[in-house]
Order: C-alpha cells, then structure tokens, then sequence
C-alpha cells in the first residue's frame, strides 16, 4: 500500500515540479534529531520529498540536543551559508528569532488552506509559533515535556499503582526506597530534566498570574509563593526519592539506566518513547502517568506541560519556493502520519486518529486531550538565565544540598543580579 | 623561555629581517590578538548574539566583580585546582622522573607508559573516566563494593564534596607524564660522579634527592610551577568533559562560566566582559612570571 | 653477566615502586582496548578479563556507525596542514628572534606570550565573528588557520630557546663569506634544528589532532567534521552502547599513541630542549 501512495505523491509532486520548474537546488535543514525512530522517520519522509522533486536534494545538518542549542544553531544562524529551515522550539526562541530577523513570515503562503491542515491551537496566540498575527513556525510535534513514566514490572512486584494524589506519590516513593529500588531516576547535568518537572509543580501551586510575574522578573519568587514547589522538591528528596548521582548524570544515560530497570520512574518527556527500540531490555514493560493532584481548589490541577516544536524557515533562506514546499509535504497527511508513528503527536488535524500510535504514545495523546491547561517550560517560555536559575534552585531542593528555604534565598539573589528585561 | 640573557650577538640588523617573523606575526595578530582586542568593544555591551549588542558601559564589569558569586567562586575553583595540580602533577611528576631515571632494560617503555595519557585526547579521557567513576556501574565503585566497602562507593563526579577533588586526580592522571618528562630530561644532565661521590659519603637515596638532585632542578621546578599556574587558567578541555561545571557550579572555573554565559545563556557582551578580566588576570600573572625567570636568571650567572 | 648488571635491592625496589605506578597509570588504557574487543555485556560482568571471544567486528561497527573513515580524512589533512605551516613560520620567527635584530623584537616577543597564557575558548566568540567575516566558517581552512596561530606561541618559545642554545658561529662564518640572510636561514640554520622541527611537529599533531573547541564551534556539516567532534556525536548517539564507544576510542587513539611510542625519544628530547630551562 505504502509503494503506491509513495508512487502517487510522485506523480503529483512531479506535476508540480514540472509547473513551478524547480532548478537543481539543495535545501539545508538543521535539525537535532540524531538518532532514534524520529531520525529514521525523517530520512525516510526526506528521500520521499527528493524522490518527488528531482532536481532538489535537502542536505540535513544534524546535531545533538544540548550541543545544538548551545552553539551549533547560533553559529549557523550567523555564517554566511545559512540554513533554509531550522528545528526551533515555540515560544521564546522564536520570538527572538523574529526580533533578530532570521524568522521568514510563513503568513502569505499559510493562507491558501495550509493553515486549516492543523489542529485550531497551533497558531493561537501563546502557542509560541505566531506573534503579532504573522505565523513563523511550522509544527511537526506537541511535545509533552514532562510526565512520569514507570516501569509496570517493579510497580507490580511491589504491590503499586499509579497514584491519584501527591500523598500517594510519597508514600509510593517510600514504599520502592524502603524496597531497595531507586525510586526515581533523573539525568539532571544539564538541570533543564528536573528543572522541567519543577515547573510543572510550581504551576500547579503557585497562581499562574503570580507565576507569570516572578520569571519575567517583576516579583521576587518568594513573593510569588515558590517555597511551596521548592518544599515538594525537598520533600521527595527526604523520602530518598532520587538517584544519587542526579547532579552528574546525563538525561541519556538517565534515560538508559530507567529502559535498563535500574529505577521505578523517570520523569522525562515524550520523546521517551522513541528510544524504547534502542535502549530497553528484553520484556521492559512500562507506563506514563502525570503529576498527580497536588492541591484539587488550584486552577490547571489537570495541566499539561510541553511545547510545540517544529521548523522556521530562514528569512535570508537561499531557495525560500523549495524551503516552503519541503515544510508543506512535511506537513501533508500521508507525511504527518509516518512522523506521529515514529513516536510524535502531530499537530496536523486528523493525524493522531489515523496514526498507529503506541499504547505509551497513545495515552500521551488522550492525556492532552483532557488537559484544562497547557503550562509550557520556562526555558522556551521566559528569558534563559531565570529560567535555569530556578532549575537550579530545584536540584538543590532535590538533591539536599540546601533546605526549600535556602534554595529560595539563592534564586531571589541570583535573579537579583541579573539585567531586568 | 630564556631570552635575553642567553641571546646571542645577532648577525644582521634592519627593518627588512622583520619579513622573518611577519607570517607568523600576520597569523597571529588575525585569530589571536584582534579577536582579543575586538571582544573588549563587546565586553561593554549588552549582547545575546541574535540582535544587535546595546551599549551599556561598565555594567557587565560591575555585575562580573560584584554581583556574580559564581564568576567569583570559578577564581577559587581554579585556584584550588592549581594548588592540587602542584602536588598530583608536578611533585608526582618529580618523584616519577627520579623513579624511571635509569639505563636498565625496559626504563624508556615504562617512561612512554607513563607519558602516554598526555597523548590521548580530552574527549576519550573524559569518556574513559567518566566510566571510571560513574556511580551506578563504575569501575571504582564496584572495586569498592566487591572489596565489601559499600559506604565507601559515592558519586565521584555528582556530589559537591567530591567533583573537584576527582577532577585533580583525572588531571594529574593525564598531565604528570608532562612534567616527568621535564624533569627526566634536567636529571640526565647532572653528571653522576655527584652522586657516586656521595654514596661514597655514605648519603642515602633519599638524603641524595634532597641535598642534590632537588637543589639541582631548582630552575626547572620554577618553570613547571608556573606552567602549572598558567597552564592551570587556561583549564577547558579536562572541566568542560568531566563536569561542565556542575554539580551546583562547584567546579565551575573562569573559562567553563564565560562559555556557559555565552552561548547557553546567550549573554556574549557579559561573557565577553568576564573574559577581559581573565585576561587582565592573566596578565598580570605573566608579569609576575617575566619577572621570576628574570631573577631566576640572575641567580644561575 | 658482568656484576655491573646485577640489580641492587634498592633497584629491585625502584622497579617494584616505579612499575606498579607506572601500570596503574597505564591500565585505563589497556582496559580501554581490551573492552573494545568484548560485548556489552561481557563489560559489565567481568571489567577485569580478557575477552571471552575477541569481537574483532566491533571495530568494523563502530567505522561503519561512526562514519570514521571520513573524520579521519579530514583530521589527517587539518592536522597535517596547520602542523606544517606552524613549523615553519615558528621556526622563520624563531630563527630572526634569535639571530637577528630588529625594530619591536622584544615587544613582538612578548606579546607572543599571551597566545601561551590564554584559553582558546575565551576569544571563541569573536574568533567566531572574524571567521564568518572572512566567508572561513564551516571550511577546514578555518581550523587549519585557528589550530596554528594557537600553536604558534609555544612553538615559538622552544624554537627560540634551541637557537638560543646553539652558537651561532656557522652562521657568521657564512655571514663573512657574503650570504645573505634567506641563504643562511635556509642553507645552515633550518638543517642544524631540523631534529627540532621534528619534535615540535610532533607535539603539535597530538595537541591539533585532539582539538575540540574550534572544531566544535566552527564547522557544520558532518562531512567536514573532524575525529574529536565526531566521537563526541558518536558517543551521544551510542552512550550505552560501551563496547562500541570503546571500539571507536581504540581506533582512533591506537594510531597516535602507537606514533607517540615510534617517536618518543625525539618527543622527549624536544620538550626537554633548552627551551624549558
């Protein structure tokens, strides 16, 4: 079935090539999609589109997470050559690509029903991925940046369920430390792994408005009422709920030791399921379950936090007709399908019902089917330094390396000294 | 290093000789000295590399100097590992070239084992320790835990207590082999009669290594410790594999927190600012070190 | 065997002491290879032995996976190229630092020492920007320019201290016969420290060959890459994969630590030249 769809794309997009005339181009995509079912995905989708436009190959630049959005977009975004499309996380970082002019407005060529193929949230202002009505991101995923997921063999050999409320979650956490096992397993060198899930426990406790003031800097976070989540951190880390050497390990390896069955839990993103091929052992069982009610009157005890991802096409882009049509066979049914399989939810309308998804990836999708809010990480959302200063406050909570107070103390100084926006 | 005092009368004069060093001099002047001078127009910028840089006077050097308790505390990291490196590295490096100082059989392969870690590079030294010392699954670890010393099996590289100190010893792992080398090659150059002489005398080995060997080397011990020193602040590589300087920035060193600054925080007119004063630090630090072998000079004529 | 031979107690000692140190520097090393040979598993249950069956096929693997082959290629002709230029330039400045006199040379010497006390990355960002305005990002020629105006500076030092070191009593006698300078340097000077030309090349191939920084920041495409920024993707990708990331390792140091023991004595010799006194 698969051969003649691909056959009729290749006849259609071979009309298209003829009518438009597209010369011999090659297109450049960076992206950080290294390795793992996403990377097969996308070379598979990749030697569709060139098999469909002879005459344009698309040359990927790919590199790992952390290095990528380090240095490796900035630097690329700066030279001379630059990349006609590049991977970018909605919210901030492409607000301040628009700022800086590397943004292309995708408005003009949205409007001829491109736009009307995703789901109504994905340009919605505070989706990140439009600002002042112009749309500048291309959404491949709905990420979920943080939930928990669990290994089902040692839940059950221990006589566990998935817990209703955070009570629950620490007397569950007691019941694996007590039982020798490492409750919970993180990679938080690089602090954003843990720094994630304490922003999603700092929206559910601290009202949004309050929330919303102490990262852009106009309250101080005590004021704002972040002892409450700093608490919460220190109290999983008193019941001897994380892995000792959080503070040096990687989020791969992290990643790794929980496929591996050496921890109960990992809170990680949704991006988890796309290593399963590579990294669990034989029979690894496992399931997902959010952070469980911490106070039922707080607005958003049903939140979600993530992200939408996607591509932005580069306003000096050296082939922007071919850039444009990369994104929008990218972003077609048949394209979008064969991405959300490799272990996404798509944005496309009507993808994540047709797509043979994972029971893992499947629960992802009915979990943001019933969230009633949507909290995005501060990293994407909020300047950078704020943002992992209170990362940073977190995994000393978590860690017992300062008390919740403590912790407090050090973030308000630490955000003291910065710049004010 | 020696310069003035053991130059030669030179054999030809005049503008034109410049032509000799210009290539080296036009090279070095483009990827060294201008960057160097054009990132102090930065440093008093405010700059995250996407929009043009604001001018914000003294502002980064004031945040830098007082309000930055990280940047100060990378000063003391550095510090502290400096002072380690003189032991694990320089001392260790001494007592080594004295120990494989011999003519015997299989002498030169041992120095070669012992030089070898200098050879490999950072990127497989980290990943090498890195398993050395990991918590879960390490080598360390489960030589401690099989030898039935549990408690004593810890984080190495993820625990405050600990990161900086494993961090020395990787270092002197990799670097001693350095300064043995320097210190073998000075020792080949003492004529043995000295020694013969005082074994005759009746000196020990050890009462030998200091009243002789020691005093002997005193020219070379000041040139290790000040390439320890210097090599000491230019310390990227090794920090930047093992840590990055986490955990809790407890080994965050200056060069480890300008890059940090810089690109993940997308601060380069702050970052730039920190590296102004590095290199004012290590300038003075240079005059410092003109100065000690100038009079180290003096002393040996 | 002659009595000079016989080892005394207190050399049985010194072999005793200096061995046992000597091997538990060298054994990571060794463990290195010997897990490159064994399966993931094997590593983990028994660290300490031999291979149960020698896995020559991780080798090919890790090439294949890694893309080796091509990283390889490009660390040869980086290196190769920035250590030739920076010999020869260090050795031409040298040679004028020691031999000749001009206007600004010690000025000009001194601030080649800032090139010796400074870390590459703290000037990574302007570098960055001078490179992009050169249209040198994302080519070898950048890295080749970099890694040897870094190399310059010590390279520089020792040369000049092994002039330094020689009397210069050829070169004047061919001064008298009427040679001009370009003929002295070339004819007289560059053979009489041509084994130190050696030694420094040989010292600057391990340091421009295990360059990370520059590599990192300034090249994009993966077929420019070199050896150091491919391992580190290499390992992201396979970081639990050992007997892989070991295999890969093995490769790419086996090489230049077997050039390491071929060359020691020159290495030796070189870094112990006059120049550190």
């Amino acid at each position: 079935m698969k051969l003649f769809t691909g056959l009729a794309i290749t006849g259609a997009m071979a009309l298209l090539a003829a009518t438009t005339a597209l010369a011999d181009v090659e297109i450049r995509i960076t992206h950080p999609m290294s390795s793992g079912a996403g990377k097969e995905a996308f070379d598979t989708i990749v030697a569709a589109f060139e098999a469909a436009n002879p005459g344009v190959t698309v040359k990927q630049i790919v590199f790992d997470d952390d290095i990528y959005s380090d240095t490796g977009l900035i630097t690329q975004l700066q030279s001379n050559e630059v990349p006609d499309i590049y991977f970018q996380w909605a919210g901030y970082p492409v607000q301040r690509d628009v700022e800086a002019g590397y943004a292309y407005d995708l408005s003009a060529a949205m409007s001829d029903g491109w736009k009307d193929t995703f789901i109504e949230s994905a340009f919605s202002p505070g989706s990140g991925t439009a600002f002042d009505g112009k749309i500048y991101m291309v959404p491949i995923s709905l990420d979920v940046t943080n939930t928990i997921w669990y290994n089902k063999t040692i839940f059950a050999e221990n006589g566990l369920v998935p817990p209703a409320t955070w009570d629950d979650f620490l007397a569950l956490v007691k019941v694996l430390a007590a039982a020798g096992e490492t409750p919970i397993v993180t990679g938080n060198n690089e602090l954003w792994p843990l720094g994630n899930w304490a922003s999603h426990i700092a929206a559910r406790t601290v009202p949004s408005a309050e929330y919303d003031a102490a990262f852009r800097q106009q309250k101080t976070f005590a004021e704002a009422g972040f002892l409450k989540p700093l608490e919460l951190m220190q109290g999983l880390a008193e019941a001897g709920a994380f892995n000792k050497d959080m503070q040096g390990l990687g989020a791969d390896p992290a990643m790794a030791a929980f496929f591996q069955e050496a921890a109960a839990m990992h809170p990680i993103g949704s991006w988890l399921v796309g290593s399963e091929g590579d990294l669990a052992v034989e029979g690894f069982d496992y399931g997902q379950f959010d952070t469980p009610v911490i106070d039922p009157a707080m607005n958003g005890s049903k939140s979600v936090i993530g992200t939408m991802t996607g591509f932005v096409q580069h306003a000096k882009a050296a082939h922007p007709a071919e850039a444009t049509a990369f994104l929008k066979f990218l972003t077609s049914q048949d394209e979008a399908v064969r991405w959300a399989q490799s272990g996404a939810i798509s944005p496309v309308e009507g993808v994540a019902e047709k797509a043979n998804l994972s029971p893992q990836m499947k629960g992802m999708a009915d979990m943001l089917a019933g969230a009633d809010a949507m909290v995005s990480p501060p990293d994407t959302t909020y300047p950078v330094p704020v943002a992992e200063a209170y990362y940073q406050a977190a995994a000393y909570a978590a860690s017992g390396e300062k008390s919740a107070a403590d912790a407090l103390t050090w973030l308000d100084e630490t955000v003291g000294a910065m710049p004010k926006p | 290093m020696a310069d003035r005092n053991n130059r030669h009368r030179p054999i030809s004069t005049g503008a034109s000789n410049l032509l000799f060093v210009a290539p080296a001099m036009l090279v070095f002047g483009l990827f060294v000295l201008w960057p160097l001078a054009s990132s102090v127009y930065y440093a008093f910028t405010s700059w995250s590399g996407y929009a043009a840089p604001d001018w914000v006077g003294l502002d980064n050097f004031r945040r830098a100097i007082f309000d930055d308790p990280v940047h100060l505390a990378s000063y003391l990291h550095v510090t502290l590992y400096i002072l380690g490196t003189l032991v694990l590295e320089v001392s260790f490096g001494l007592v080594m070239a004295v120990m494989l100082n011999s003519d015997r059989p299989g002498y030169s392969i041992m120095r070669g084992m012992f030089f070898s870690p200098m050879v490999l590079s950072m990127t497989a030294a980290g990943v090498l320790w890195a398993f050395v010392l990991d918590y879960r699954l390490g080598l360390l670890n489960s030589v401690l835990r099989g030898v039935g010393l549990q408690d004593w099996a810890q984080p190495w590289l993820s625990q405050s207590s600990t990161a900086l100190i494993a961090i020395m010893f990787v270092s002197g792992w990799k670097f001693s082999g350095f300064y043995m080398v320097i210190f073998f090659a000075a020792l080949r150059r003492i004529p043995r009669s000295i020694y013969e002489a005082a074994t005759l005398d009746g000196a020990t080995p050890v009462k030998q290594f200091f009243t002789i060997t020691l005093p002997l080397l005193r020219q070379q011990m000041l040139t290790c410790v000040l390439l320890a020193v210097t090599g000491g602040f230019a310390g990227f590589d090794l920090f930047f594999t093992m840590t990055n300087g986490g955990p809790f920035d407890t080994t965050q060193v200056p060069a480890t927190w300008i890059i940090r600054q810089g690109f993940d925080n997308n601060q380069l007119g702050y970052a730039t600012a920190m590296t102004v004063i590095l290199a004012v630090v290590v300038l003075i630090v240079s005059i410092i070190y003109l100065r000690l072998t100038e009079r180290g000079d003096h002393v040996r004529h | 065997m002659s009595a000079i031979s016989r080892r005394s107690p207190g050399e049985w000692l010194q072999l005793a002491l200096g061995g046992a140190v000597v091997c538990a520097m060298f054994y990571p090393a060794v463990w290195m290879v010997l897990s490159s040979f064994k399966t993931n598993r094997e590593i983990f249950k028994h660290p300490f032995g031999l291979p149960n069956d020698w896995k020559w096929s991780n080798f090919a693997e890790a090439w294949d996976k890694g893309g080796l082959g091509g990283l390889y290629l490009n660390s040869v002709i980086v290196t190769a190229t920035a250590v030739t230029l920076t010999v020869c330039l260090a050795t031409a400045a040298a040679f004028a630092f020691s031999r000749l006199e001009f206007p600004g040379r010690r000025w000009l010497y001194r601030i080649l020492l800032i090139g010796l006390l400074l870390p590459p990355p703290v000037v990574a960002i302007p570098l960055f920007a001078i490179l992009r305005d050169l249209g040198l990002l994302n080519t070898l020629t950048a890295l080749v320019l970099a890694g040897t105006a870094w190399s310059l500076s010590l390279t520089i030092f020792i040369m000049t201290g092994y002039f330094n070191s020689i009397r210069p009593d050829m070169e004047e006698a061919a001064m008298l016969e009427g040679a001009n300078i370009w003929q002295i340097f070339r004819d007289i000077s560059v053979p009489m420290v041509w084994p130190s030309m050696l030694t420094l090349a040989i010292v600057n191939t391990i340091n421009i060959w295990n360059e990370l920084m520059f590599a990192l920041l300034f090249i994009v495409d993966d077929e420019k890459r070199t050896l150091p920024v491919g391992l580190i993707r290499f390992f992201g990708r396979y970081s639990t994969d050992y007997a892989m990331v070991f295999a890969a390792l093995t490769i790419t140091t086996v090489p230049i630590l077997a050039l390491y023991f071929l060359l020691q004595r020159h290495v030796i010799a070189g870094l112990s030249a006059t120049a550190m006194d």
